[in-house]
């Protein structure tokens, strides 16, 4: 008998909660968040495995995916090298200066050149 | 203008089930789930293309955190650029924010700092008692096109997908904030979204614009996109709209708006996202320039959208082309179409101007007449005359491309 009292209220309930406080009926919000539908796929690129690829892995790697270095042009030394010191001090990225020459090096090495073309 | 309706959205079906839906074997299955690649025309352009949640697959340029760019094909299909089509760029490590802080139980817009009142509202509160309103406009990204930059430019390396048309639907920023009242001395505002750096020391991505600018009715606070909520990665669920304006002050996920008395000077506004401070915002390739300036307004931009580079094509039969062109929105007046590789032009008809800041639609009659090569050229220009470089113009960011496109195509 609790149930057939409860029904009315609920119903009560639910009429207020679609009222706008403008008086205007509002319709819920259909959630488009399915929990299924929002699983990003997961991230499979990876660097080319050379010497000081273990570096650039466990610095670069933790705040970006591997196409920001494998997806840009042969660089210049001197272009890794800003690029590096730009993570460093604009970006905050905690690398260690001893680390520095070693993860250059290496992008120089696999994702760049070392002088312009003649 | 009357209460906002709601949009009705069917329920989604997952891309397999769709398939077991059409009928489609294991093998077919298979070929759709299978990654797709391609290869932009520029240097290192081989691409993945990557299905991601409520997008069709797009053209992934990385993963963490998401960046897509739009398969130019696309371009030809509609005016509007579809939601599950349309490019995603973020920053920073965290994007898009976890769906459970975008919920509607959760999800707070507050508006702050030299205001009289500070006001905390829901998107539901947002829609229902402002004024809603509407504009389609073009986002573009500032880096559109980077990958085409001679000498190139690190950064993202995007072709040409990384604009769309999208029909945006929210309430005006102008009377969000007349509701928050600024404060006399109040001079710019600052926009801050919900996506985090991995690390704290990593500037977080907030954009400034003057006061005035954003007391500009045509700035929206934007919940739907073509008639839908804003998709997951393009902003859920309120993002701003700066119709004109590149993409980098469209901030997604909008949850925070403060007013400051003084100019903001955050990393993501200086020393990111400038310009020289020179005419067209372009320096001699290679050089550095004397002083820079934020990026603001789209430069005049049109494609050939019917013919893809190295195509080809029959001599004698028709083959009409089309096109579209846009600019910050003045309005375009006139498309110029070359079939000589720009020593000769005709104007294109151009289609309804459905708004100022939209892609406008060209089309034009043509007919190679023999066998042989061509180089295809459009070349617009808006109501201010402002038109289109033949030549690439540089800076060294590689932002604001917008030089005429040649696609060389063979008759025969």
């Amino acid at each position: 008998m609790r149930t057939t009292q409860f029904i009315p209220l609920l119903s009560a309930g639910i009429v207020g909660v679609l009222v706008s406080l403008a008086g205007v009926p509002v319709e819920p919000v259909k959630n488009p968040f399915v929990a299924d539908e929002l699983k990003l796929p997961p991230e499979k690129p990876v660097l080319k495995a050379a010497a000081g690829v273990e570096r650039v892995t466990g610095n670069c790697l933790l705040c970006h995916s591997a196409e920001y270095v494998t997806t840009q042009p042969p660089l210049l030394r001197a272009q890794w090298t800003a690029t590096v010191e730009k993570m460093r001090g604009k970006f905050g990225a905690t690398i260690l200066t001893n680390q520095v020459p070693a993860i250059v090096d290496y992008l120089t090495a696999n994702y760049g050149k070392e002088s312009p073309p003649k | 203008m009357s209460r906002h309706t709601l949009i009705k959205r069917l329920p989604r079906r997952s891309f397999l089930l769709q398939g077991v839906a059409l009928g489609l074997g294991a093998s077919a299955i298979a070929r759709l789930l299978a990654e797709d690649t391609l290869t932009l025309p520029f240097l290192n352009g081989e691409r993945s293309l990557v299905k991601y949640p409520q997008k069709r697959p797009l053209i992934r340029l990385t993963t963490r955190p998401p960046q897509l760019e739009t398969p130019f094909g696309v371009f030809n299909e509609s005016l509007l650029t579809p939601n599950d089509a349309f490019f995603v760029r973020y920053h920073l490590t965290n994007s898009p924010p976890r769906a459970e802080l975008l919920q509607p139980d959760r999800f707070r817009l507050t508006v702050k700092g030299k205001v009289t009142t500070t006001i905390t509202l829901s998107v539901e509160e947002l829609k229902t008692h402002f004024e809603n309103a509407e504009v389609i406009a073009v986002n573009q990204c500032s880096g559109n096109s980077r990958g085409f930059f001679q000498p190139r430019i690190p950064g993202g390396q995007l072709g040409h997908g990384a604009m769309g048309c999208a029909r945006w639907r929210g309430v005006r920023l102008a009377d969000v904030l007349k509701a928050a009242a600024p404060e006399a001395t109040a001079k710019q505002v600052i926009f801050n979204g919900l996506d985090t750096p991995f690390v704290p020391q990593t500037p977080d991505f907030l954009k400034a614009i003057a006061v005035d600018q954003a007391l500009d009715p045509e700035l929206l606070l934007a919940f739907e996109m073509n008639g839908e909520p804003l998709p997951w990665l393009n902003g859920f669920p309120l993002r701003l709209v700066v119709p004109g304006y590149y993409g980098t002050y469209w901030v997604k996920h909008l949850n925070e708006i403060t007013v400051v008395d003084d100019e903001f000077k955050g990393f993501w506004m200086n020393p990111a996202y400038r310009i020289p401070d020179e005419p067209c915002g372009a320096i001699e390739p290679g050089t550095t320039p004397k002083r820079t300036i934020p990026i603001t307004r789209f430069n005049v931009r049109s494609f050939i959208t019917s013919i893809e580079e190295g195509a080809t094509l029959k001599a004698g039969v028709a083959t009409p082309l089309r096109g579209i062109a846009f600019d910050d929105g003045h309005g375009i007046r006139e498309v110029l179409v070359s079939a000589d590789g720009g020593r000769s032009w005709r104007a294109a008809e151009l289609g309804k101007q459905v708004d100022r800041y939209a892609f406008r639609e060209w089309t034009m009659p043509f007919a190679p007449e023999r066998a042989g090569k061509l180089t295809l050229m459009a070349k617009a220009t808006n109501r201010l005359g402002q038109s289109q470089p033949m030549e690439p113009l540089w800076n060294p960011s590689g932002y604001m491309r917008n030089c005429v496109e040649p696609v060389n195509v063979l008759v025969a």
